[in-house]
């Protein structure tokens, strides 16, 4: 709400600076958020008068005015006729600073003599818009006959207007009245209210025009009066310029008079031509079925059964509330006009204005709910404004259908209530002082204060609303700071879990850069992780129907494949989809990460130099019926480069065995037995053939990685290889033992023997393990795998496996002989159970 | 006897002084000090000589052998201190150590998280999609309240509950789901990721965190917000920072407060930072609105306390000089390198 300074203090008397008054309500809770002072650039704009006009010898179209600005007589060069000789004007002359009309941003141009069409103009007349005030650029700012000729227009039009950033819960703020009530009690001023008194004839009956309520819920008062002898013209200056610097456009004297009045009061007013309404009835009710009205716009509106509207005898009028209709618009030739004043309900005018997408000053002020005292209060005021511009004669309606009377209700509390909630004490004299600044009502029984809010504050209901006025006006500065002191709150449901940290804290160990992504994606990125032509989807189910699915889990996909697809990855699903998305680029919900970092990845490459292993450990938001989502927390890594170093010297290496590691690393760090979780060959489309695996334990599917199908990767724009790893930690932590548990070591030396065999190159390695564990028992501590070749120097379709192979014994060092012994039976069972050759 | 020590000596030492690495160094060792070197020789040999001679030649023997021993272990210190002797070069840089890091907003929800710890807060999530129950009715938020437009609500489709299910557009419905479930004293925060419809730019943004805190009890005052308030920008930003709270409007929390710190860039002089006010709005908080106690249960009359929410990308954009919030959504890696 833009407030013109100098209104605010016609009506609060205060003097003190705008920035102080700016400063006190904002701590008071009304924020100001912007003061404008509208003459700041006009150093050398004054008011001037139009002296004599002469055409231009060479321009039909433009004209000469010579304006005297009292101490000198200039001539210019203008394209604007809506003056006269003798207008008092805002002239610019040369040198003076303007807003440059043409421009599509804010610019302030120098003004500067020049020749146009052969005759030199050395200022000029000025716009709205050149002077920054309002962007009507139509014609030239014609002043008030009475501003002072010479004086700087900064003073003559009054300077500065503060903008308020108001809160939802005080329509009673929407009107300079409002405002100023708090400055004013700020201030210890008085507010000098501009509500007339009211009238003899305010009671008076009208013959002409009948009003009616049919539901008294959605409309708690109706009042109206009639306008006779009405003129319609400009206002003059002093309502315009009002309006102009509060940001409404000036219109005509019977418009400008209800906007007026709205925004001084809060109350919005329409006026209807009396002559078009039909059958001599005002009425109020919902739309009746096929019920259309042309609105202001000049838009045929079908309205709807739940449509607050004004009817007359015939049918709807105007959208209650909302905007006016088109036949009963007044115009120039309108003799009399009906003033309406109106208490609608909020709900109602919120849900039209929404649901038309017509969201005015006046349904802003409706739909944060109008006490009904106001109606004839603002329609008095109105009156009195119309003709004092004299634009007519008013006459009261008896119509004030008023159904159900209500009066705020009192507020009761203790006093001492008020230092229990803030902490500090107040004085009996500040609460009272505070609360009759306000205006509210006030009676005393001993320790209890029974408060009654002004009309104008219904949302004052309850003994904590009334400790915050007396809080914000004392002000927030009395305020101590002290530490909650009390017992300590038992185990909280939801508490985060410290091992999502851990997670996280491993993988940065591990050399991956954590990344936060958008929950947001869309369903096409999703649809990209799997190669384009497998599914055949059309564009309107972009990941896919069922059908297409359950043939791709057939014929592409393994039983880890399957299960992966299950869960970890389950683009089979339908997600989430929002209503009303931003952009189709984030419609969905996402069902895995993997999308987004793949992208995440490509941007990467662009310009990364060093390791390109990111994470991301964010929700997957996975449906249930009936049910929020389930949002369980995956582990999204990938990796497009990784450099191991040999001293200073980096090479670049990303095998399989690699990403292995980081999930053998993670699962175990915990609590997962990771001898126990088994690596199996996953084909699933996303990933490439033969390059991934599922991790299962207990039949239980932990996590999956490997190489990105190279379609997909291309469905990325990644021309290089990449590998992606998904991690089910909610799983993971099911699998988990918990806290790992010691066991003892042998103190005895171990005896260390190597271990190099060649195999069928289709025996796996970790048939090779269990083989070496179980004929290594007891003795045998370790087995580590340290090379694998395969090429010339052994027979094709075989490949090589060493091993480094710890044994000792609990209670003894053991011999030589023992150790060998031991050995021995190793290399035996692989050469009897695999026909392995060792290897020179 | 003393001739050929005197010899092998020299040659020993000249042959040392060539050795640059281990396995010189080792083949020098066998050599002069081993089972076959000529000390050894020449000391077993000391038995077969004339019994006069024998004192003296074991003598000149051993202190020969002690000799060579000491030369190799000087060298070999001397080796390990750095080629020939010299002083090693310390500007070299190190070897390439690879860590990885953890995302700015981690970190920030971290600190927060510890900085509040010792007040008693624990922390505690919720879901982030949401009924409107949550995220709006048990906030004192009903339907076609004017002051639903303070959110721009993601709403998500469903046939079978339409209109109930959304994206949470503040960790306050987390409180509610706590309250319902436990009785006071309750000293939670909340952090957690957030959703507004609205378009994005270098100060919104359609994803960001947050952080509620929520404290009830019996006699939890405003006094005890503006000082846990205090302690918190003061543990984040500084001992020297200042806080200031102002009158504000949010529908859960009667009175409301909006705060501000003392700008920690300029000490409160004003600069670009903040704006020139010298002040810096950090969050909003107030004591919880009695309708909200009532509605998860618990008795306003009886119990009482305070909540506060603040953005974590604002925090983390002031504590590192972040002037886009959708930097930290990019996840370029110059930036998360940076912020490690």
């Amino acid at each position: 709400m833009r407030v013109p300074f100098e209104w605010l203090r016609e009506l609060t008397g205060i003097e003190a600076s705008v920035d102080d008054v700016a400063t006190r309500l904002t701590n008071a809770g009304f924020e100001v958020g912007a003061i404008h002072r509208a003459g700041e650039h006009w150093d050398r704009i004054v008011v001037g008068e139009v002296a004599r006009i002469d055409p231009h010898p060479n321009a039909d179209r433009l004209n000469l005015p010579t304006v005297n600005t009292g101490s000198e007589e200039i001539q210019v060069v203008c394209g604007a006729w809506n003056f006269e000789v003798g207008d008092r004007i805002a002239f610019a002359p040369a040198g003076a600073r303007l807003w440059d009309p043409y421009a599509d941003e804010p610019v302030l141009k120098e003004l500067k003599p020049t020749r146009i069409r052969g005759v030199v103009s050395r200022g000029m007349l000025c716009s709205t818009k050149e002077l920054g005030i309002s962007d009507d650029h139509e014609g030239i700012l014609v002043l008030d006959p009475d501003a002072p000729l010479g004086q700087p227009l900064a003073e003559a039009l009054g300077g500065e207007v503060v903008e308020f950033e108001l809160k939802a819960n005080r329509p009673d703020a929407l009107s300079v009245l409002g405002i100023a009530r708090e400055a004013a009690a700020l201030y210890g001023t008085e507010v000098r209210s501009p509500i007339p008194e009211a009238r003899p004839n305010e009671d008076g009956a009208s013959e002409s025009v009948v009003l009616g309520i049919d539901d008294a819920a959605l409309c708690a008062r109706y009042s109206a009066a009639l306008v006779h002898d009405v003129k319609v013209g400009e206002s003059p200056a002093r309502i315009r310029d009002r309006l102009e610097q509060a940001g409404v456009r000036p219109i005509s004297t019977i418009v400008d008079a209800t906007n007026y009045v709205m925004l001084e009061l809060g109350q919005p007013l329409h006026a209807f031509d009396c002559e078009t309404v039909r059958g001599g009835y005002i009425g109020v009710r919902t739309a009746r079925p096929g019920e259309r009205l042309v609105t202001l716009d000049g838009q045929d509106r079908e309205l709807t059964p739940e449509t607050l509207c004004i009817v007359d005898a015939e049918g709807p009028v105007a959208l209650a509330g909302v905007m006016g209709g088109l036949d009963t618009e007044v115009t120039d030739a309108t003799s009399t006009v009906l003033l309406e004043s109106a208490t609608f309900d909020p709900i109602s005018i919120r849900r039209t204005a929404h649901r038309l997408n017509l969201r005015s000053e006046a349904s802003r002020r409706f739909e944060k709910g109008l006490p009904p005292e106001l109606t004839v209060l603002a329609l008095r005021r109105c009156v009195q404004v119309i003709e004092e511009i004299g634009a007519g004669r008013g006459e009261f309606l008896t119509a004030d259908a008023y159904p159900a009377p209500s009066d705020p209700e009192p507020v009761s509390l203790a006093f001492d209530r008020i230092e229990r909630l803030m902490g500090v004490a107040y004085d009996r004299s500040e609460v009272r002082q505070a609360l009759s600044a306000l205006e509210f009502g006030l009676e005393e029984d001993g320790d209890e204060l029974r408060v009654t809010p002004p009309f104008w504050r219904r949302d004052v209901t309850a003994p904590a609303d009334v400790i915050e006025e007396v809080a914000r006006l004392v002000g927030y500065e009395r305020i101590p700071d002290t530490l909650p002191t009390g017992q300590v709150m038992d185990l909280a449901p939801g508490e985060i879990d410290e091992r999502d940290d851990e997670v996280r804290d491993v993988m940065a160990g591990l050399g991956f850069a954590e990344c936060v992504t958008y929950a947001l994606t869309s369903e096409a990125r999703m649809a990209r992780l799997v190669p384009p032509d497998l599914l055949d989807a059309p564009p309107d189910a972009p990941l896919g129907d069922a059908d297409a699915w359950a043939e791709v889990r057939e014929t592409a996909m393994n039983d880890a494949g399957r299960s992966l697809t299950d869960r970890l990855l389950p683009l089979d699903r339908e997600p989430l989809r929002l209503r009303n998305p931003l952009s189709m680029e984030e419609n969905a919900l996402r069902l895995t990460g993997l999308g987004t970092m793949l992208e995440t990845l490509r941007a990467n490459r662009r310009h990364a130099d060093r390791d390109l292993l990111l994470f991301d450990y964010q929700p997957a938001f996975l449906a249930r019926d009936g049910d929020l989502p389930e949002e369980p927390n995956f582990l999204t890594a990938v990796i497009g480069e990784r450099v191991s170093a040999d001293r200073w010297n980096e090479t670049g290496t990303v095998e399989l065995p690699f990403v292995r590691g980081v999930v053998d690393e993670l699962v175990a760090r915990s609590g997962v037995p990771t001898d126990q979780a088994s690596h199996d060959d996953l084909q699933h489309p996303t990933f490439a053939a033969g390059a991934a695996a599922a991790v299962t334990y207990k039949g239980h599917l932990l996590a999956a990685y490997g190489e990105v199908d190279a379609e997909v990767a291309a469905a990325f724009d990644l021309d290089e290889r990449a590998w992606a790893l998904l991690v089910d930690m909610p799983a993971v932590r099911a699998a988990s033992a918990g806290a790992p548990s010691f066991s003892a070591w042998s103190e005895y030396p171990s005896a260390l023997r190597d271990l190099a065999i060649v195999v069928d190159a289709e025996v796996t390695q970790a048939e090779v393990q269990d083989i070496i564990q179980r004929a290594g028992r007891p003795l045998l501590q370790s087995a580590r795998l340290f090379d694998e070749y395969r090429g010339q120097q052994i027979p094709a379709g075989k490949r090589s496996l060493a091993y480094a192979l710890s044994y000792a014994a609990p209670d003894r060092t053991l011999t030589d002989k023992q150790a060998d012994r031991a050995h021995n039976r190793v290399v035996r069972a692989l050469q009897h159970r695999l026909g392995a050759e060792l290897r020179g | 006897m003393q001739e050929r020590l005197d010899a092998l000596l020299s040659a020993a030492r000249t042959e040392l002084a060539a050795a640059a690495d281990d396995g010189a160094m080792e083949q020098w060792r066998v050599t002069h000090l081993g089972r076959r070197s000529e000390v050894t020789g020449l000391l077993r040999s000391v038995g077969s000589l004339p019994r006069e001679e024998r004192r003296a030649a074991g003598q000149a023997a051993n202190a020969a052998r002690r000799e060579l021993e000491e030369a190799f272990e000087t060298r070999q210190s001397e080796l390990r201190r750095g080629a020939d002797g010299a002083q090693a070069d310390v500007t070299m840089p190190g070897y390439p150590v690879r860590l990885g890091s953890l995302h700015p907003l981690t970190r920030t929800l971290r600190e927060i998280r510890r900085v509040l710890a010792p007040l008693g807060f624990r922390a505690v999530s919720g879901p982030e999609v949401e009924w409107d129950r949550y995220n709006f009715e048990l906030l004192n938020i009903p339907a076609d309240h004017p002051a639903r437009d303070m959110w721009d609500t993601f709403h998500i489709h469903d046939k079978a509950r339409p209109g109930e299910l959304l994206l949470r557009t503040h960790t306050s419905p987390v409180q509610a789901r706590v309250m319902e479930q436990i009785q006071p004293p309750v000293r939670v925060i909340v952090p957690g990721k957030v959703y507004r419809y609205e378009d994005r730019d270098a100060s919104h943004e359609a994803e960001f965190m947050q952080v509620e805190g929520l404290a009830i009890d019996k006699h939890i005052t405003m006094a005890d917000l503006r000082g846990t308030l205090t302690y918190f920008v003061r543990a984040m930003f500084g001992p020297d920072r200042e806080l200031r709270i102002r009158a504000s409007y949010f529908p859960f929390t009667e009175p409301s407060a909006e705060a501000e710190m003392s700008c920690h860039a300029c000490d409160g002089d004003g600069c670009p930072v903040c704006g020139g006010t010298g002040w810096i709005e950090i969050l909003g908080s107030g004591m919880v609105h009695p309708k909200v106690l009532a509605d998860v249960g618990y008795d306003p009359d009886v119990y009482q306390g305070f909540a506060f929410g603040m953005g974590v990308e604002r925090i983390a954009m002031l504590k590192y000089g972040v002037t886009d919030i959708r930097s930290f959504y990019r996840n370029d890696l110059r930036f998360l390198r940076q912020l490690r």
